[in-house]
């Protein structure tokens, strides 16, 4: 399910003193199962952008194109364009209402009009992604809930519409690091099913780790797109932006500065610590 | 989607209205109300019309904006002047069909009648164009001071209000969050018929109540942190001072009213 977006504008408050351009142009084109990571400082369009790839809200000049549908026009299927993507909000677990979690998880399939079997199978196969036992979680109120478990139950409540396409927005804020890791585990096991991720961040650690191309929002516009390399190697032009490089990147500049050999483009972890091990003599650590 | 709705319509300016003392304007309102009721004729409302075009220009509010106020309440100012055409029952009878009868005097209540609701309209909107909503609620405190003597709790009040007033764009704000964040799984806010859409209101109904009484608890806990403790011995940060303007203001009102009183009168 690819999706393009053309010469996408959005305008808020059009023609009043209140006008802002929060999408100004914005193109790019998106293949069946990549991971885009999407950064940029707060207020450089990166919700704005994403509402409007499942017509939430609709573009005041250009198009968005998903699966060959238009999503500008107004004889497009909504349904179907929700159905096909599934979007997770900041804070996703203050959208919650059921009394149980089985029910909340149940809302989007229901609404997609699946007969209930077809609506307790995909509960229970959401509910074995986020992790949460059934047994233990579905007739529970999602209010009685941990921080992290209501994350989880509502991001569950997504996953459950089968979507092809997924987008979250910061899915990982607020939580501890032992929530932040489950989280992005998920995302990661849920992209390995072959299906295309959109993650807004404002951690280059974890865009860095997963994604397979980097969108840069800046003041409303597109500024960058490439692979993690190519955005990162750009140290100075993500700073003038208010945005950083992963802290490994930083740590291997700082490395190389003082006489270490280590190879360009190191923006993991593990990059490091190949990296690192090779340098030392290429022992594997015990 | 939400973000259209305008509540309190203060126009923020620094116009000679904008500066006078919030009590001063609250005060002279009640005078302009009384006197929008004391007019007797249209030399009166020429008057008054001359007043509020006067004070408009001063405010550099657009009229579209003060005009604006009378649009969701036309009806009830159509209903009133057609109502009492046809139920006033004068003397000299202009028009007669079946059981409606139309007398010259009724029209000349109706037209008066009209007048004065636009009038009112206009006038308290002009007001609340140039007040913010809190000057408004530190002028009622301030003005119901006196009220303390039996009792009532006039600060406590007041605090209410500006938190009640505070909150309005941060719950329109989450509501439209909440709506997005349920269309996106597919919710349905907009079709169907009563019931189902009453039922659709479930989901946003439920988060907006429980994010409400989070931000209750949390605010709360905040003001405690900084020793709230209610009204006694508080002090304000911006103290409320009658100056020139405000002088100015009152000399204004009190013309418009001897002229008032003059037109009557005669």
């Amino acid at each position: 399910m690819p999706v393009e977006a053309r010469e996408l504008t959005h305008t808020y408050n059009a023609d009043s003193p209140f006008e802002s351009t929060a999408l100004d142009k914005v193109n790019f084109k998106i293949q069946d199962g990549e991971f885009i990571g999407i950064i940029g400082h707060t207020g450089s369009g990166k919700s704005t952008l994403i509402q409007h790839l499942n017509g939430l809200l609709k573009p005041t000049g250009g198009t968005v194109i998903v699966n060959g549908m238009d999503l500008a026009d107004k004889s497009t299927n909504m349904k179907e364009v929700r159905r096909t993507i599934g979007l997770v909000f900041q804070y996703p677990e203050y959208q919650l209402f059921e009394e149980t979690v089985e029910k909340d998880i149940a809302f989007g399939p229901k609404n997609l009009g699946l007969d209930e079997k077809k609506i307790a199978a995909r509960v229970r196969d959401a509910m074995r992604l986020v992790d949460l036992d059934y047994a233990q979680f579905a007739n529970k109120s999602p209010f009685e809930l941990s921080g992290g478990q209501k994350r989880r139950v509502a991001i569950a409540g997504v996953l459950a519409m089968e979507p092809d396409i997924l987008i979250l927005d910061e899915p990982t804020a607020g939580l501890d690091p032992y929530g932040r890791d489950y989280i992005l585990s998920l995302v990661e096991n849920w992209h390995k099913l072959g299906r295309t991720i959109l993650m807004v961040s404002h951690s280059m650690d974890d865009v860095a780790r997963f994604a397979d191309r980097i969108f840069v929002m800046n003041h409303g516009r597109l500024e960058m797109q490439g692979t993690p390399d190519e955005v990162f190697d750009q140290e100075e032009r993500l700073r003038a932006m208010g945005l950083d490089v992963p802290a490994v990147t930083t740590l291997a500049g700082e490395l190389s500065r003082r006489g270490f050999d280590l190879p360009r483009h190191i923006h993991t972890m593990d990059e490091m610590e190949r990296a690192l091990l090779s340098l030392l003599g290429g022992k594997e650590h015990a | 989607m939400l973000k259209d709705i305008t509540l309190g319509q203060f126009f923020p300016g620094n116009s000679a209205v904008h500066r006078m003392d919030p009590r001063v304007k609250l005060m002279l309102m009640v005078v302009y109300i009384a006197l929008v009721f004391l007019v007797k004729g249209f030399l009166g409302y020429a008057i008054l019309a001359a007043f509020i075009a006067g004070t408009a220009f001063l405010s550099r509010i657009k009229p579209k904006f003060l005009l604006r106020s009378v649009k969701p309440v036309l009806f009830i100012v159509v209903m009133t002047f057609v109502l009492n055409i046809f139920f006033y029952r004068g003397e000299e009878l202009l028009f007669q069909w079946w059981i409606i009868r139309v007398y010259k005097e009724g029209i000349r209540f109706a037209v008066f009648m009209a007048l004065r609701l636009v009038f009112l309209l206009v006038g308290t909107s002009l007001l609340t164009l140039t007040t913010s909503p809190m000057a408004l609620t530190d002028a009622l405190e301030r003005l119901l001071k006196p009220l303390n003597a039996i009792r009532f709790p006039v600060h406590e009040m007041a605090m209410m209000m500006t938190i009640a007033l505070r909150f309005i764009p941060t719950l329109l704000e989450e509501t439209d969050k909440i709506i997005k964040a349920q269309t996106a799984r597919g919710a349905d806010f907009d079709t169907g018929n009563l019931l189902q859409r009453a039922k659709a209101m479930v989901p946003l109904l439920v988060p907006l109540f429980v994010s409400a009484f989070r931000r209750a608890d949390e605010l709360a806990m905040a003001m405690e942190a900084r020793c709230y403790h209610g009204g006694t011995n508080r002090t304000r940060m911006k103290q409320l001072h009658v100056t020139g303007i405000d002088y100015a203001g009152i000399a204004v009102v009190a013309v418009t009213t001897g002229l008032v009183l003059l037109e009557r009168l005669l």
